[in-house]
């Protein structure tokens, strides 16, 4: 009777784990679908001007990605050596610089993100993603996303094909820093000329 | 025969040179983890490369785009094919099982039903979606405890690392194909064409994504060093990323600054009073390209610059 009684007690506590994680896996899918349909409807549209659809990018990545997050881990180890002025400078021109250099691209997208698994590894989403390109080829993609302390999630990263996109970020950074002798300054200064030009 | 032996004994040598520099240099670039201790010679022949490229390659790759699917689909899946040898070898060598059943059945499905290789049969749904699977000796090597040692940039062939550079030596001595070749007398121009289309092919696939990538870029060299370290850790180990590097390592709340939260708020607050909508009854077209939609496919083994 009491292996009865436990088991009941077991129950109690693992099913509700089961539905809130799985409810959290279909939610993170979700997540990645929409963001698809949201590109289309806000940055593919060919009839946006650049700068109408460099704003809707620039909300759609500040609201969808942890900026803070990726713009401390491309800077690396330099990033506790900046006050905090430079470390507000280097968020404000690297976000341009994500803007002008990703927003032009979706230009006349047309597309569908298809979730295809998510996997829950510590805090993280592991969202496997097909982009089913109308009329091109199929990409697959993985994002690492999480939820925030106020249930939002947020994209970390974007892997393709074993490549992360934060870690060849991060590379190509360190490597302008180490050859600038004006060190993380010179890296802003060459990402706001990027961004102007 | 003796020439043969000649031939092994000096890239032994090379061998152990190489894997002595590269304990070495490991031990010294540890902290920057770029292992590139001969960055400006690489630099300048990336450079080279790059003007090569310019000037030579590209333009014949945009040539081969040009071609309609038949002849050139054939003739890319035949010269797949003939790397069938020194992969199943490699696979072998590894003791890869999954990489030898791949490899195997991928042949026998492509030279029966695809018609002697012309037709990549096996990659469809009918035939189990068979992953094109290839294996170098620079795998090999790496499954067998050999570290990757200095990054290397070759002239023509592009990123690669003292191991890889090794490796692409030996599987082009030792490939059977070159053996059969040299026994039935068949010319050099004739032994090259399976490298050149499969270049030109390779090429071809990343013609947007690596102008994409290069317009994009601060540093085009840094960023190419990456993603072959990257793309030849994944190929390797099948891991994703690197434990070093995973993001899992590092727990969100070390991240979160609250005085950077604040001022990334203000700029999320002050764009969104700028926000745009977007006209529901706009039409929209598609030009068929996402961005980077041209990144080679998942089973592709390396991201050299030029195969």
């Amino acid at each position: 009777m009491s292996y009865f009684r436990n088991f009941i007690i077991l129950a109690l506590f693992i099913i509700p784990i089961h539905s809130v994680s799985d409810e959290k896996i279909e939610q993170s899918k979700y997540f990645v679908e929409n963001l698809g349909k949201e590109v289309v409807e806000k940055v593919s549209n060919v009839n946006l001007t650049e700068s109408e659809r460099n704003v809707n990018f620039r909300n759609l990545y500040l609201n969808s990605f942890d900026n803070y997050y990726i713009s401390r881990f491309v800077l690396g180890r330099y990033w506790k050596n900046l006050d905090s002025k430079m470390r507000k400078q280097f968020v404000e021109s690297f976000n341009d610089y994500i803007v002008a250099t990703y927003a032009p691209k979706f230009k006349g997208w047309e597309g569908t993100f298809q979730a295809v698994d998510s996997l829950i590894e510590n805090n993280y989403y592991n969202v496997k993603m097909n982009v089913l390109n109308k009329d091109g080829p199929t990409l697959k993609l993985m994002w690492k996303i999480y939820l925030d302390k106020n249930k939002n999630f947020k994209i970390l990263d974007v892997n393709i094909d074993g490549v992360s996109m934060l870690v060849t970020q991060r590379a190509e950074f360190m490597s302008v820093i180490k050859n600038n002798p004006k060190g993380v300054l010179g890296l802003i200064e060459a990402m706001d000329k990027k961004t102007s030009g | 025969m003796v020439e043969l032996i000649l031939k092994y004994n000096k890239m032994l040598l090379i061998f152990v040179i190489s894997a002595f520099i590269s304990f070495n240099v490991e031990n010294a670039e540890a902290t920057e983890n770029v292992n590139d201790p001969f960055e400006n010679v690489n630099r300048n022949i990336f450079k080279f490369n790059n003007n090569l490229d310019d000037y030579f390659f590209k333009p014949v790759a945009k040539g081969w785009r040009k071609i309609p699917d038949i002849p050139r689909k054939p003739l890319t899946n035949l010269a797949t094919t003939a790397k069938t040898p020194i992969s199943l070898a490699n696979a072998i060598l590894q003791l890869n099982k999954q990489s030898i059943g791949n490899i195997i059945g991928r042949f026998l499905i492509n030279m029966t039903f695809g018609l002697g290789g012309l037709f990549d049969v096996a990659s469809t749904d009918s035939f189990g979606n068979i992953p094109d699977t290839e294996e170098d000796f620079g795998q090999t090597l790496a499954v067998w405890g050999v570290p990757d040692g200095p990054y290397v940039m070759l002239p023509i062939f592009g990123p690669s690392s003292v191991r890889d550079a090794f490796g692409l030596g030996v599987d082009t001595i030792t490939n059977p194909l070159s053996f059969g070749y040299r026994m039935s007398g068949i010319g050099l121009e004739a032994r090259l064409s399976g490298p050149v289309v499969r270049g030109v092919s390779t090429r071809e696939k990343y013609l947007d994504y690596l102008d994409e990538m290069k317009e994009g870029s601060l540093d085009f060299y840094a960023t190419m060093r990456s993603l072959y370290r990257q793309k030849r850790r994944k190929d390797i180990s099948g891991e994703l990323e690197s434990k070093d590097l995973s993001l899992s390592m590092l727990p969100i709340e070390t991240f979160e600054d609250e005085e950077l939260k604040s001022d990334a708020k203000n700029i999320i607050t002050t764009m969104k009073n700028e926000n745009v909508e977007t006209k529901s009854d706009m039409t929209r077209y598609y030009n068929g390209v996402l961005p980077s939609s041209n990144y080679p496919g998942f089973n592709e083994s390396r991201v050299n610059l030029i195969e």
